[in-house]
């Protein structure tokens, strides 16, 4: 069963598969763009607490943040490079077996560390405009959830065109690095490494 | 019917979205439980100390706002590069306004009933409203009208300050770190002066909490309600 959510191999072309249609997409689109749209919405509407629950073991939930965001941001990484591997991208290099498996749960794994991420960001500071680090931040946020969902929708559905699926992909693993750059990177390079 | 792994991820990020929500909403409720407690048993003992403390800042004023006794507030002003920091302390409030250069000012007043008014040296004023999580009002430095809604934080975000006597003069600096980390201060070299001027303060080194100054290392002690430091 699960077997079907992966990407079609290169060798398997078809020239009389059925005609692949990215009309299959406005579902998974819309989904994706109701997110990034609550998100923002309640961000920005929602008043900042400023407080969060706290994580023990780390000096402030900005500390906590940092670092689950660098970890997502290298599970993101293998996600990348499995992502490579499986479209037969890095010469040399056949997908094996397991590749399929290291790709989903590297990317599960990278998405449950954005939670709590995003639940302190919107609760406790809320979407904010005050700089253009910030700004980019707060719109780079909503919209990786967004595109986030519309990723997770598209692997349901089968028949679309062959670039969906590395697209989404590719926009939510940069979406992720620009979150990261303009928080986590940002933080540690005035804080320092420190926890 | 089976449903499929992808959207089984995001009901699992879902779920833990609303989990994490819930838990920070029943941490700050707690937190906001506990403030209106201490400021109540403040309240009563300060009433049974001294009969005339009008002024005390208990819970819940008319105006269906939780007014803590103890908060600190950072955030930019409105269209401005300037901050301020708001920190309020049971009959006492401490506010600073810079701009990272020569804009600055200290004001000190007494809170009443979640509102404030405060003064500083130049002419500066402030007055503010403030509550559970949130301040919001009018500050004037130099002539100008600053207009800001911030919010509450807690250390490291917060209010510093180091006041050294070098060579027969009082530097007086002041550092407002933003709930994002970052940091702006100002720094008055002379700061007995009538009039002083302020110029861009070092930067001020968190952990530490010392800055250098040229030759000099200036001790910043931070200015928090909270736990009671700088009052």
């Amino acid at each position: 069963m699960a077997a079907q959510w992966g990407p079609p191999a290169p060798t398997r072309r078809d020239p009389v598969q059925p005609a692949r249609s990215a009309t299959l997409l406005v579902v998974p689109a819309l989904a994706g763009g109701l997110v990034a749209l609550t998100l923002g919405i309640y961000g920005r509407l929602h008043s900042p607490t400023g407080v969060a629950v706290d994580i023990v073991g780390f000096s402030s939930p900005a500390t906590v943040k940092a670092w689950l965001a660098s970890a997502a941001v290298v599970f993101a990484l293998v996600q990348l490079g499995s992502a490579l591997v499986m479209y037969g991208k890095v010469p040399g290099i056949s997908a094996p077996s397991w590749t399929r498996g290291l790709h989903r749960w590297s990317g599960r794994i990278a998405f449950i560390l954005t939670v709590p991420v995003v639940v302190h960001c919107l609760y406790a500071l809320g979407f904010q405009t005050f700089s253009t680090r910030v700004l980019v931040h707060s719109i780079a946020g909503c919209l990786f959830f967004g595109a986030f969902t519309v990723k997770m929708l598209a692997l349901t559905r089968r028949g679309m065109p062959g670039w969906v699926l590395p697209v989404l992909g590719g926009l939510v693993f940069t979406l992720l690095v620009v979150l990261w750059f303009t928080s986590a990177f940002w933080f540690f390079s005035i804080f320092g490494f420190r926890r | 019917m089976k449903i499929p792994t992808p959207v089984i991820t995001l009901i699992v990020g879902v779920a833990l979205a609303a989990s994490l929500l819930f838990s920070s909403m029943t941490a700050v409720s707690a937190k906001k439980d506990a403030l209106a407690k201490a400021s109540a048993s403040a309240a009563a003992s300060a009433s049974a100390a001294a009969t005339a403390s009008a002024a005390q800042p208990t819970a819940t004023p008319s105006r269906g706002f939780v007014v803590p006794a103890h908060a600190n507030y950072v955030g930019k002003v409105k269209a401005n590069e300037g901050s301020v920091a708001l920190v309020v302390h049971d009959n006492f409030a401490i506010a600073y306004y810079c701009n990272g250069s020569t804009e600055e000012a200290w004001l000190k007043g007494t809170p009443h009933d979640g509102k404030l008014s405060m003064t500083g040296k130049n002419n500066a004023s402030l007055t503010a409203d403030y509550a559970l999580g949130h301040a919001r009002g009018t500050v004037v430095v130099d002539g100008t009208a600053h207009i800001f809604s911030i919010i509450a934080v807690h250390k490291p975000s917060g209010l510093y300050q180091s006041i050294a006597t070098v060579r027969g003069a009082t530097i007086k600096a002041g550092w407002i770190v933003l709930a994002d980390g970052t940091q702006v201060g100002s720094l008055e070299p002379n700061a007995d002066a009538a009039q002083p001027s302020a110029q861009a303060a070092p930067k001020l080194d968190i952990p530490s909490l010392t800055a250098r100054d040229g030759d000099t290392t200036l001790v910043a002690k931070p200015i928090d309600a909270e736990i009671g430091s700088g009052f």
